[in-house]
This record gives structure tokens, C-alpha cells and sequence, in this order.
């Protein structure tokens, strides 16, 4: 496939791996950097691909490998949390689209209480619930088996409840 | 029992409900694709946006590395260890630096051994799964030495490292079965290393890759690596 072709599909799926990018990193400009980072690199193998193959998976497996890395990195650098992740960032809140204050204030709860998932168990759930992509392809991109997959979704989204309780806020809102 | 399942799948398909419908997406910024197209059709594709960063980023690193030696350290006295934390800080470079500048290999190649006085008679220079991106000669642990850094096509970036062995010796603990090999396996800091001697060369693969399904792919990259590379000391 033609590098110009291969950029047209893989564009496609630019917005769900910012979003993903953004989840992941929680800084703006990391995301952009992140996302622009796998597309140089799945340009680079853009030979491999043939028209209607799992782009998209292929796609997020890289981005994420991608943040793991310069994650495992920067995690050598600074002190985490006892969730996994660097002390002292903050979510991106502020970026949350404009709406009215109560649904607002639950945007902020339920991202907030995403924010405090590990990695391992944020990225399946993500996957799987807002981009839709089924657990064949998630457990690919996890390189991990389908049960754990399905492990991890469960497990977050029970740790997402008790978060939401937290916040006193009503988790079958 | 039936219940207690049903009540929880409906909790479940009730979160799954709410995040979908509550929380905020971000789609990239136009700026962000504009970019990208413009890099993907233009010849210098990378270039325009990993440069600045690219450079802040290797600024960063270099100080580090700068600092990295007065800050207190519990392996004094380890070489291999000693060795690991060089090679890891390479592999940082790699990733953040040499990575996103891919060298034309057949280039690179002789003049990296000219300065690095490592000598490559056969190389592997990757297959489907693995390419080659750059070669250079560099300085680890007070000897020359050359790297190779490869991607494969996950975009796991690979450091293959080859310098002089000197008096060093490799432990038999942490050692591994590997096809006809038997070198040492070691995870450090969330990087995996493959350290073997070759000849009077001491060699090292480093990568991300530390789940056991991403090991055994690196351990897959050693085989080929190994088999296919012949390394020897100029002088």
C-alpha cells in the first residue's frame, strides 16, 4: 500500500487515538506529541498493511507501546503514586467540553475517577467501552489473554464505582 | 445467585453506558492533523515537528546522564549492573534522539565502525518483523562501543550494543536458555536486557519488551541478531 493511502486509512482514526492519547497522559501537548510519534512510527511499516486488516488495533497497540515506553522512561525519573502514576499532575478538567454545571461537575467526577486507574486497567476499559472495539483485538493491543481482558474491565469498572461513591456522586447516574 | 449475576451485569452494562455518554472525548486538535498530512506527504516527513522536540528532550536526557553519576548508587561494585545503567541510558537516547533520525544504513554502518573500532563482518539488518534503523558509534562505561537501534513492527524500539568485554565477566545466575545460546537475561527499571559476550565483545540487547509474550519476541530478536551478526574488535 502507498505510504499516501496507508496516512488516508490510518487518519481515519486520528480523533479515537487522541482521545486514548490524552486518557493516557493527561497533557495536552504530551498527547499530541504521542499520537504524532505513532504515526511516524506505523509509516514506517506501512508496507506490512494490506487495505480492510486491523489498522485500528494496530494502531492503538503501537500508540500504547509507544506511552509505555517514554512512560517506563519518565517513571524512572520521578516518584509515583500509589496508583501507578506520577504525583502532582493534574487531569485535564479544565479541557472538558462547555456544558452545564451539574453535568459538568459529573464529566469531572467520572474522568476524575478514571484519571485514578492504572494504565493496565484504564486502556481495556477505553478500548472496549468507548471506541468499541472487541476484546479479540483488545487483548492484542494488551498483549495479554482475552480473560484478562475481561478481568481488567470488570475490575475497573468496580474500582470506578467505589471512586464515584467517593465523590458522592451517584455511579448509575 | 442468578440475581446477584444479573444485578451485576446490569451494573456493568450501566457504567459501560455512562462512559460512553458522560465522559468528555477529545478529538484531535485540526492543527494536529494538519500537521500529520502535511508530514506524511511531504519528503522530510518527520523532521518538521520531532526536531524542536526531539532536541528539548535529548537536552533533558543529557542532563540527566549529566547528574546520573552524583547521585547516590548501590551498585558500586557490580560491573554488569554498573554496565545495565549504561546501556540503559543509551537506550533512552536512542528512543528519545536516534530513533526518530533513521540513518541510510549502508552509510552509517562503515563509518560507525571506524569510530567505534567494532568491526561488523555480517549484520543483521531486519526482516518483516524488525528493521534497522540507524548505526553510530558511541562511548558506554569508558570504551567505544556501537549501536544499532531497531524497531520492530509494534514500535518497540531495540538497542543492540557491542563493545569490548575487557575483564569482565557475565554471571551464571540470571542466565537463560536461548536456542544454541546461554546468555543473561536481566530486567531493569521496565527494560529488558539480553547481555552475552561474542568473541572479546561484550553484547547487549535492550528493550521495552518485558511481559512474557513481548520477552520471548526480544528473545526472538536475539536468535536472528545473534545468528546473523558477526562482531569483532578492530583493536
Amino acid at each position: 500500500m502507498a505510504d499516501d493511502q496507508f496516512l488516508q486509512q490510518a487518519l481515519q482514526h486520528l480523533d479515537a487515538l487522541h482521545n486514548l492519547a490524552v486518557y493516557l497522559t493527561r497533557n495536552g501537548s504530551e498527547a499530541d506529541d504521542l499520537v504524532q510519534e505513532t504515526y511516524v512510527r506505523a509509516l514506517r511499516f506501512s508496507h506490512r498493511f494490506q487495505p480492510g486488516t486491523h489498522l485500528r488495533a494496530w494502531l492503538f497497540q503501537i500508540l500504547r507501546n509507544t506511552f509505555l515506553t517514554f512512560y517506563r522512561l519518565r517513571e524512572r525519573e520521578s516518584p509515583l503514586s500509589e496508583h501507578g502514576v506520577p504525583e502532582g499532575e493534574l487531569p485535564m478538567f479544565q479541557d472538558a467540553p462547555g456544558q452545564d454545571s451539574e453535568r459538568s461537575s459529573a464529566h469531572m467526577d467520572l474522568e476524575q475517577a478514571l484519571m485514578r486507574l492504572p494504565e493496565e486497567f484504564k486502556t481495556p476499559l477505553l478500548l472496549a467501552e468507548i471506541e468499541g472495539l472487541p476484546l479479540e483485538d483488545v487483548a492484542r493491543i494488551m498483549d495479554c489473554p482475552i480473560g484478562t481482558v475481561k478481568s481488567r474491565i470488570f475490575r475497573a469498572k468496580e474500582r470506578l464505582r467505589g471512586y464515584l461513591k467517593d465523590y458522592g456522586g451517584d455511579p448509575k447516574v | 445467585m442468578a440475581d446477584e449475576m444479573t444485578d451485576q451485569d446490569e451494573d456493568d452494562r450501566l457504567m459501560g453506558r455512562l462512559l460512553r455518554e458522560r465522559l468528555p472525548r477529545y478529538p484531535a486538535p485540526a492543527l494536529l492533523r494538519a500537521t500529520l498530512v502535511q508530514a506524511g506527504s511531504g519528503r522530510d516527513r518527520a523532521a518538521r515537528w520531532i526536531a524542536p522536540a526531539a532536541a528539548a528532550l535529548a537536552m533533558a536526557m543529557v542532563m540527566l546522564l549529566w547528574i546520573a553519576p552524583l547521585l547516590p548508587t548501590t551498585t558500586a561494585g557490580d560491573p554488569v549492573r554498573l554496565l545495565e545503567r549504561a546501556v540503559l541510558g543509551e537506550h533512552a537516547r536512542i528512543i528519545l534522539w536516534g530513533e526518530s533520525r533513521p540513518d541510510v544504513v549502508p552509510a552509517a554502518l562503515p563509518r560507525a565502525m571506524e569510530e567505534s573500532g567494532v568491526a561488523l563482518n555480517w549484520v543483521f539488518t531486519g526482516d518483516e518483523k524488525i528493521q534497522l534503523l540507524n548505526a553510530r558509534a558511541t562511548y558506554l562505561e569508558g570504551r567505544r562501543a556501537i549501536e544499532l537501534a531497531y524497531q520492530d513492527a509494534d514500535g518497540h524500539t531495540v538497542t543492540y550494543l557491542v563493545l569490548p568485554a575487557g575483564a569482565l565477566a557475565l554471571p551464571e545466575r540470571g542466565r537463560v536458555q536461548i536456542d544454541r545460546w546461554r546468555p543473561l537475561v536481566r530486567k531493569e527499571g521496565g527494560f529488558s536486557l539480553i547481555i552475552w559476550k561474542q568473541q572479546e565483545l561484550l553484547c547487549v540487547l535492550v528493550s521495552d519488551l518485558v511481559s512474557d509474550g513481548d520477552l520471548a519476541k526480544l528473545k526472538q530478536y536475539f536468535v536472528k541478531v545473534r545468528s546473523s551478526t558477526e562482531p569483532h574488535a578492530v583493536y
